[in-house]
């Protein structure tokens, strides 16, 4: 007898549908797993077999295959138990086949016969086309952001066993909670002073610009950039969908049974490995902390303590908002489209900002710039110098505006950009800068200038430019003229502190 | 032996003497009643009084005489040996004289010329670059030899400030590096112009590593060099403070550079200041140390006095400041301020004040390094 059940399995972030097949004929009695099972699944044998056992199910003493078809397709996770053990029971003729049309299964299964959640819930059931899909409880509010109506909760083989026979009825599917407990983000208001830094933010929010931050021990740059995701807009569906499936596939759900409405932050320490950062591993190729940091921001302190080739591969996820891993095994595509944040001393002492404080040798200097590459330099478009607040500042100057004031000027400055057709002004094409851009006379003058003494390059311009609209759209004016130049060239002076000397 | 037949048995033996690796004092104790040849003949057969252990004899061999001709005729290196024709005489009396020097360029301008060593911190502002590229301008159209350690810093400024005169060899470098150590690319295009229109001197034999502590020994032969020493930038416990040590053991004049009190680069010069130096504002103050320095040695040329120069009260504007460029000049003072502080001191917003810096740096009002900006020196 053959069953042939629905189910899933994670690749990368992605669900892809798997049909599991399990065949129970005459025999030596035995159990064999096909298909490109990894070790997690072909333990599944012994787990399916207590469960059953436990929950008084019969196991068949017969010859049991299970084949998990596309055979092409690597099965990872323990998510096949349940499935398995349902066909099982198909197969041996326990449960009739009527019963399991049209109906998935995704859960790990206990000794107890408990039905436990797995990772990556939300991509799993996307990809199961059919009519009622059986997910664990635990998992449910999760699986019903994607799949509604369509998702029966677990918590036991035996209650799977009765609902299906009729004899029992599935719990309740948690609604979605309609709204996400409201999450306290650090908020701008306390910050006091830092006009310029600020400013940055608000304009790295509202342009989607990359920012450096610049600075000696104790300037507030890590302070500043934990406030960067406060003034973000609120994830859209789509987005939200995506943290989700990402989130959830990393193992590390957000919220349970909520749509992630705010930008993740996410902030790695320098000791993390590639792996962590960028994604992969070695059985489960699973995302990394840039994409879990997609559509939020990625905040890298130290980032001169960074391995060169961690900064390096964050080179293509900048251009392509996707981080392309490749194993021997397959390739997976992550999305990494994330605000880059980076902090980072001018140098080890700390001092070096300030001309002539420095007491670092040349060749420390240079040994501590080196792993930031040019081209890694370059995807700044906003650097800043921050210097140690003011006394006065600290001790109760004027207060900023807070998070939500700017969070509102942002929206704006993002629905401008929206007219031309980009969710950014960084997205802004280098040849679709021009007409969304009408640059005034004087602020053109002021860019040939700067290019004609070579301060500024060819590559740069664009960047510039770029800023220049985005504060332009901040300030509610429709053509860009010369402040906004020179605002976006000011914006990112500090680079020239850490291009290392010419020639060397 | 090719490499060795242009160098004399004299120069060719202290050069392998020097290259032994010992202290410039047991150097000189090697050649202390002996000549070159001699000294090296006792130390390798291990009867040098100044070797009593036989620590130099297992160096003391052909190679490594070999080794060190062939780097010294392949870098083009001299080799100059204590109390011998061709040593400098301005070093020849100096208590701590190195015993074996090696020179590249014109080292007899070292001679009959006064010479004033103008040094500094390599991690120098703006301030001190600018002060330290115009004494080094100056005092070589004075006629003065500008001596320096060839290092980042004020020391480039200097030696770059002088070759820019064109008046025979202006400018010595006397470094803690061998004259032919691998260096960046910048300091590299200074020792080839040091070469051609300057001189450069080193205790250490080409071809071999140095060692940290050159550099503060070193320092003693520029103080003995120098009539006066004129210290631009200097951080609290700077290295300069070794040569400003070697010149007061030796009665050489100290001056210093005033800077802003605030500015850690400034904080040893300052300090020297307050100990009794003398303060340099500009070439006539260092040319007026040098006159009475010199007034007991006949030998020495005087310098020549630059016709006086009227100075400008500041660069001039090309056309009249906007309003709000004048106020965020106003906001500018000596000492480097983030663009926070500026923003903050003049009251304008960021856009305004950006423009006005961009204008101002234009108009050469306002200097802007690494996102420090701060006014122009006077």
């Amino acid at each position: 007898m053959l069953a042939r059940i629905p189910s899933a399995t994670l690749h990368g972030v992605d669900g892809r549908p798997v049909s599991v097949e399990v065949h129970v004929s005459a025999g030596l009695p035995g159990f064999t797993v096909v298909g490109l099972p990894d070790a997690a699944v072909r333990e599944s044998r012994d787990r399916v077999r207590a469960a059953l056992l436990s929950s008084q199910l019969s196991w068949p003493s017969r010859r049991v295959t299970v084949n998990l078809a596309p055979s092409g397709v690597r099965k990872t996770g323990a998510g096949l138990d349940l499935p398995i053990a349902i066909g099982l029971l198909v197969a041996a003729e326990v449960l009739p086949s009527r019963c399991v049309e049209q109906t998935g299964f995704v859960g790990e299964l206990g000794l107890d016969g408990s039905v436990r959640p797995v990772p990556g819930i939300a991509s799993l059931v996307a990809s199961i086309g059919a009519q009622q899909i059986v997910v664990p409880v635990a998992a449910s509010a999760e699986a019903a952001l994607v799949a509604g109506e369509r998702v029966r909760p677990a918590s036991t083989v035996a209650e799977v066993v009765a609902a299906l026979l009729g004899r029992g009825t599935w719990a309740d599917t948690p609604c979605a909670a309609a709204s996400p407990p409201a999450v306290s983000e650090p908020d701008l208001l306390e910050v006091r002073g830092q006009v310029v830094a600020r400013r940055a933010l608000e304009i790295a929010a509202a342009g989607g610009h990359h920012l450096l931050l610049v600075g000696a021990p104790g300037s507030g740059k890590t302070m500043l950039a934990t406030r960067l995701p406060g003034i973000l807009p609120d994830l859209t569906r789509d987005e939200a969908l995506e943290v989700l499936r990402i989130h959830s596939a990393a193992g590390a759900s957000a919220g349970a049974g909520t749509f992630p409405s705010r930008p993740p932050f996410r902030a790695p320490h320098h000791g993390a490995t590639e792996v962590a950062i960028v994604g992969g591993g070695s059985s489960w190729l699973r995302p990394g902390e840039i994409s879990l940091a997609h559509a939020g921001v990625l905040f890298l302190d130290e980032l001169g303590e960074f391995p060169a080739t961690i900064l390096d591969a964050l080179r293509q996820p900048l251009e392509e908002h996707v981080i392309r891993v490749r194993r021997a095994r397959g390739a997976i595509d992550f999305p990494a489209r994330f605000l880059l944040v980076g902090a980072m001393n001018p140098c080890p002492c700390g001092e070096g900002g300030l001309p002539g404080a420095c007491r670092c040798t040349e060749t420390m200097r240079r040994r501590y710039l080196r792993r930031l590459s040019a081209p890694l330099l370059d995807r700044f478009d906003l650097a800043i110098t921050l210097g140690r607040p003011d006394v006065e500042d600290l001790l109760g100057g004027p207060p900023g505006d807070s998070s939500a004031v700017v969070a509102s000027r942002v929206g704006q400055a993002r629905a401008l950009a929206r007219e031309r057709g980009v969710r950014c002004n960084s997205e802004l094409r280098f040849d679709a800068v021009d007409s969304p851009c009408a640059l005034s006379a004087d602020a053109a003058a002021l860019l040939e200038r700067r290019l004609r003494s070579g301060t500024l390059s060819a590559r740069g311009l664009h960047r510039v430019r770029r800023v220049a609209q985005t504060i332009a759209d901040l300030d509610g004016v429709r053509g860009v003229d010369e402040r906004h130049v020179a605002e976006a060239l000011q914006l990112r002076s500090a680079r020239t502190a850490l291009v290392a000397e010419p020639g060397q | 032996m090719t490499a060795s037949s242009t160098l004399t048995d004299d120069e060719l033996y202290g050069a392998g003497l020097a290259a032994l690796g010992a202290s410039p004092g047991v150097l000189r104790k090697f050649l202390d009643g002996y000549d070159a040849p001699e000294a090296w003949e006792a130390i390798a057969r291990g009867r040098h009084r100044a070797d009593p252990d036989r620590r130099y004899r297992t160096k003391a061999v052909p190679r490594t005489l070999d080794a060190v001709a062939t780097s010294c005729v392949q870098a083009g290196v001299s080799v100059m040996i204590l109390g011998r024709p061709g040593y400098p005489p301005a070093l020849a009396d100096d208590r701590q004289a190195p015993g074996v020097l090696f020179g590249m360029g014109e080292v007899a301008a070292l001679e009959r010329r006064p010479r004033v060593a103008v040094v500094g911190t390599r991690s120098a502002t703006a301030y001190g670059l600018g002060v330290a590229s115009e004494l080094g301008r100056d005092l070589a159209r004075s006629g003065v030899v500008v001596v320096s350690g060839g290092a980042l810093g004020i020391d480039s400024a200097a030696h770059g400030g002088a070759l820019g005169v064109d008046d025979g060899a202006t400018t010595v470098a006397v470094l803690g590096t061998a004259l032919d150590a691998a260096t960046t690319r910048s300091q590299a295009a200074l020792r080839d112009a040091l070469g051609c229109r300057g001189a450069m001197l080193s205790e250490i034999p080409p071809g071999v590593h140095s060692a940290r502590w050159w550099f503060a020994v070193r320092n003693r032969v520029m103080a003995a060099l120098a009539h006066v020493v004129v210290v631009v930038e200097c951080h609290h416990r700077g290295g300069s403070l070794h040569t400003v040590a070697a010149a007061l053991a030796r009665g050489v004049t100290v001056t210093a550079v005033p800077g802003s009190v605030r500015s850690p680069a400034s904080a040893g010069t300052n300090r020297l200041l307050v100990e009794g130096a003398a303060p340099v504002r500009d070439v006539d103050d260092v040319l007026t140390a040098v006159e009475l320095a010199i007034v007991t040695r006949p030998d020495i040329t005087p310098p020549r006095r630059p016709p006086v120069v009227r100075r400008q009260a500041g660069p001039r504007p090309t056309a009249p400041l906007r309003a709000m460029a004048s106020r965020v000049r106003e906001a500018l003072d000596q000492d480097p301020a983030t663009l926070d502080v500026v923003v903050r001191r003049s009251g304008l917003p960021l856009g305004e004040v950006s423009l006005a810096l961009e204008e101002l740096s234009d108009a050469g009002l306002a200097v802007g390094e690494k996102g420090w900006w701060s006014r122009p020196r006077r």
